[in-house]
């Protein structure tokens, strides 16, 4: 009776020495691992990666995918403890936080030897700004960009006889569309929910306000009156009968109330978008995009602005692979690698000229989805909001935004808003 | 002190003991005492980035006791130990007991209660938001009410309790099943021939005999009840209207040290839990001398 | 007539018994059924509220198809099992020894070491994690089964839980195999380990589940998926936005399988330890 446990146990113990020794395979070929947070891209990169081994057959790349939250965990003790992946993706939310640390591979110089002013000659200043580190130099290759646009579904906007969104519509028409659509079919108009990217950040920068001084990035404007007005605005379409309470929000999702058929728009980030087409294919035809609608009266400006950011690809500043690596990166930011990461589907490429590559995987679709309208929109795009201090106070902030949507008195919130993002300022 | 000098046999009884309890100890001191001597330093200090640490003081605790935020969520954490523990640990020892008596189908029951110990978070999060929706959830349909169940801050934390002991129940029942099939049968014998109902006999066999094993579920379950912070994050989104009446302790180490990098803050966050885990832990200690019985 | 009355008492409990477990199986099953049929329904079908869809309009076997392949779930199983193997043989052996010494013998420091174990269980885990993934970084063991076992090497909890059990043993077991010649070791191994057969048991299921069900550590410490555990492999599938739920149900109803089969083995060792202990 007892021996079995220990045969068994001795077997496993044998695997277990087995799978210790099992790394490191003396092929003589460069190994790199490439570390990612979204499943839906893996395909995307590794035929990215592909294309670069068919060039380098000295170069192994294995594409690791962790989830989102889990990923920022790993890579800050990874980065304490100098065990870094060779390549990651980069987020705008954190991005300061490593370059200003020395955590991340000064990379301005990277295509010095094939074209000067490489970057701005082919990427955007939001992509760069989204891959900078507050000294200004470059801790990034730009991989993608994105902005947001508001999805409406055509059916119910037949129902009520109210005529499609288009780039001249504004906030007027946007309401009054919803209290049509309200009125004739009892559905949710515009969903408008306590979110920043998604929400109320675009509705700031389109009446001519600001949550950051666009001057020096340092200091909030919550209690602008530009930005306080559009904030009052946004939060106040909750009172309208048309548009549901952030309680419902709580509970389900605008997206998932859109595709459930509850509400006839919300604005959606262009990078979700292909997945819907993907998951809702009963509903494909039934719904499109549109510009984000303008401010009819803005403070400043011309009332039309959506916010854009991008992520990009990265490297330890002390990785033991680094020459090989910048290689790597060299290719991950050229129009070949660019491409394939466009047609693959994964994400608008933040190369300037490329963008239509990303429509490749649309085209599969018995309904072309106006993706056109992410690409013009980068026109009007406002960079994504970061500071060095914004990861502190981020959190706190949007305390303070639930309270308001709770019933507390906006404009002492917006004070303290403010106070609390300028806390950090005049600390340091 | 009294004895410097031990018996041989005494010593020899001594030295196998710390032999059997090193290997316990020497991991325990490596793996969970270290981190938690540089958590009690890191609770004095600013961080600065990447572990990189600047001593501040007692910065951390005046900046914490200070915060209403702070009070309210080591409120929220007693409230949700006082609705989760007692009702969790007797639903526990019904379960069973039950699982224990002469049932039919005794293996499908004990299979049915342990499934939700293996079903996927993801699963468990999903069905019980459908189950407590406010306005399509199968709750208020069952009860005609119009109910904010995880919306409404006089709700959340009832809601969130549910969810809590529904999860554990089969945790706790296995642990205290083993603690019940100890009991020799012969006591039962003895006692029912006496003409003992079972009631009686649930008071003057079963608790006590089971006691040892009760106390250190009830241990175990308090410690996590302080501790609790997945289930909440899982059912109450940051933007949800009512989160500030359901944010635990460690909800807010969470925001600090893994959202914000405020790791110092964070830290202060976690001496204070473990300070009221380990008060807790005392009462409970002296108080088992009341009920716990050890056949010593 | 009092007979009588005993009979019908007796006959109302066994009612109220079969009531409250059945009521109670059908609330602890509802969300596996609920797993079972989201894994057949299309995405819009899962999100529904405004009617929730109870049953899926057809049986999509491809979302079992699309999980299969989207994860090596060879891999996976065999990880798990390997570190639950691992983890369970740790917390047992390490743990039955510790609780024994601490119930059962005498020695100084013996409140202050279990001390120790006490204030590990009160400790949050999540403070563990960046500590602890630096040292298997050090040790240049990320991405390995060791890394895997790593943090359930030693049990606070299962020292704690079999110190009870041992609490509850007579002492005179152990003494009389004392005095028939056996040292300590003898009387621990012989004769009072085998006496907690349903507590290891119990202890086993709870280490299995607990290792099972843990997400973070594993993703933390392997970001390689072949080296993933069945959770943590699932929570990849786990969009930053969105989540594809009938995939992720229908590869969680995968992951359970191994350990519904684990659990009816050693359920049948629960009622086999009545057998052994209960005659003493």
């Amino acid at each position: 009776m007892k021996k079995i446990p220990r045969i068994a146990a001795l077997a496993l113990a044998l695997t277990l020495l087995l799978s210790l020794c099992g790394c490191g395979a003396a092929d003589g070929k460069t190994h790199l691992k490439f570390q990612i947070w979204d499943i839906n891209q893996r395909s995307g990169m590794e035929a990215v990666c592909a294309a670069y081994t068919a060039q380098h057959p000295d170069v192994e790349i294995e594409v690791q995918v962790t989830s989102w939250s889990e990923y920022w965990t790993k890579l800050e003790a990874a980065g304490e403890s100098n065990t870094m992946p060779d390549i990651f993706w980069m987020h705008t939310d954190q991005i300061l936080y490593y370059a200003d640390f020395g955590i991340l591979a000064d990379l301005t110089d990277l295509y010095d030897g094939v074209e000067p002013d490489y970057y701005a000659n082919h990427y955007s200043d939001i992509s760069i700004g989204n891959a900078s580190g507050t000294d200004g130099r470059i801790y990034g290759v730009p991989k993608d960009k994105d902005n947001v646009v508001l999805v409406y579904n055509k059916e119910m906007f037949d129902a009520a006889g109210v005529s499609y969104p288009d780039e001249n519509w504004t906030w007027d028409d946007m309401a009054d569309a919803s209290q049509k659509i309200y009125d004739a079919t009892g559905k949710y108009g515009y969903m408008a929910y306590n979110d920043e990217q998604l929400g109320y950040w675009n509705f700031v920068y389109q009446n001519g306000g600001y949550i950051l001084d666009p001057e020096t990035n340092i200091h909030a404007g919550y209690t602008q009156p530009a930005t306080a007005d559009a904030i009052k605005y946004y939060v106040g379409l909750q009172k309208n009968s048309w548009c549901p309470d952030q309680a419902f929000f709580a509970e389900t999702s605008p997206g998932t109330a859109f595709f459930s058929g509850m509400g006839s728009m919300f604005f959606e980030g262009s990078w979700n978008l292909l997945d819907a087409m993907r998951r809702y294919p009963d509903l494909v035809g039934k719904w499109d995009i549109a510009p984000l609608p303008k401010c009819p009266n803005p403070a400043a400006g011309d009332g039309a602005a959506t916010i854009s950011n991008g992520l990009c690809y990265a490297t330890a500043a002390k990785g033991k692979n680094l020459e090989v690596v910048k290689d790597v990166l060299r290719f991950f930011g050229s129009e070949e690698g660019q491409r394939i990461q466009g047609e693959s589907g994964a994400a608008i490429p933040a190369y300037l000229g490329l963008e239509d590559s990303w429509t490749t995987q649309f085209k599969n679709f018995a309904y072309m989805l106006d993706v056109q309208v992410c690409y013009d929109q980068f026109d009007t795009c406002v960079q994504y909001i970061n500071n060095a201090t914004r990861r502190k106070w981020k959190s706190t902030v949007s305390d303070e935004m639930v309270r308001i949507y709770n019933g507390s008195d906006i404009d002492q919130s917006l004070v303290k808003m403010q106070q609390i993002a300028d806390s950090y300022v005049t600390s340091d | 002190m009294k004895k410097n000098k031990l018996s041989p046999a005494a010593r020899r009884e001594q030295n196998w003991a710390y032999l059997m309890v090193a290997p316990t100890i020497i991991g325990l001191v490596v793996l969970n005492l270290w981190p938690f001597v540089q958590t009690v330093y890191t609770s004095f200090c600013e961080h600065l980035g990447f572990g990189h640490y600047r001593f501040t003081g007692l910065d951390n605790y005046i900046q914490m006791f200070q915060n209403a935020e702070f009070w309210r969520a080591t409120w929220n954490t007693i409230l949700f130990c006082i609705l989760t523990v007692p009702v969790g640990l007797f639903l526990a020892l019904l379960v069973a007991m039950l699982l224990n008596a002469k049932i039919r189908f005794k293996g499908g029951f004990r299979t049915i209660f342990f499934l939700p110990m293996v079903c996927a978070p993801a699963a468990v999060t999903m069905v019980w938001r459908f189950i407590f929706n406010g306005e399509y959830g199968i709750l208020n349909q069952l009860f005609g009410t119009r109910i904010g169940w995880i919306t409404d801050p006089n709700f959340v934390m009832i809601s969130c309790a549910i969810v809590a002991i529904w999860s554990n129940i089969g945790y706790d029942a296995i642990l205290l099943l083993a603690g019940l099939q100890n009991i020799p049968k012969t006591l039962y014998e003895a006692n029912s021939i006496d003409g003992a109902g079972p009631i009686k006999q649930f008071f003057t066999i079963t608790l006590p005999m089971v006691s040892p094993t009760l106390f250190v579920v009830m241990i175990m379950r308090l410690m996590s009840a302080v501790k609790v912070y997945d289930l909440i994050y899982m059912m109450v989104e940051e933007t949800n209207p009512a989160v500030t009446s359901v944010q635990s302790l460690m909800y807010l180490f969470y925001r600090s040290s893994f959202v914000a990098g405020d790791r110092g803050y964070g830290s202060a966050i976690v001496i204070w839990t473990v300070l009221l885990i380990g008060l807790i832990t005392v009462i409970q200690f002296v108080g088992q001398k009341k009920w716990v019985n050890y056949d010593v | 007539m009092k007979n009588n009355s005993l009979q019908t008492s007796k006959t109302v409990n066994t009612v109220l018994t079969y009531v409250f477990l059945i009521l109670g199986a059908v609330i602890m099953i509802f969300p596996f059924v609920w797993m079972i049929l989201t894994s057949f329904k299309t995405v819009a079908e899962s999100n529904a509220v405004d009617p929730v869809v109870i049953f899926p309009s057809a049986l999509r076997w491809e979302n079992f198809t699309e999980a299969v392949t989207s994860l090596p779930f060879l891999n996976l199983y065999a990880n798990t099992a390997l570190m639950i193997f691992f983890r369970v043989v740790c917390a047992v052996l390490f743990s039955s020894m510790a609780g024994y010494a601490f119930a059962k013998l005498e020695f100084k420091g013996k409140n202050l070491l279990f001390g120790i174990v006490l204030v590990q269980m009160s400790l949050p885990s999540q403070i563990f994690i960046i500590p602890q993934y630096q040292m298997v970084a050090k040790m240049g063991l990320a991405n390995t089964i060791f890394a895997l076992v790593f943090p359930g090497i030693v049990s606070a909890f299962g020292v704690f839980f079999l110190r009870q059990t041992y609490m509850g043993i007579p002492k005179e077991i152990g003494e009389a195999a004392y005095l028939d010649g056996c040292n300590q070791w003898q009387t621990f191994y012989k004769v009072m380990f085998p006496l907690t057969g349903t507590s290891v048991a119990a202890l086993t299921i709870f280490t299995a589940v607990f290792a099972y069900s843990d997400l973070m550590w594993p993703l933390v410490v392997n970001s390689d998926l072949n080296m993933m555990t069945l959770s943590s492999g699932l929570a990849t599938l786990r969009g930053q936005f969105s989540t594809n739920f009938p995939v992720l149900m229908a590869g969680s109803l995968l992951a359970m399988l191994p350990m519904v089969v684990l659990y009816l083995i050693f359920q049948k060792q629960f009622i086999e330890g009545i057998a052994t202990t209960g005659g003493k």
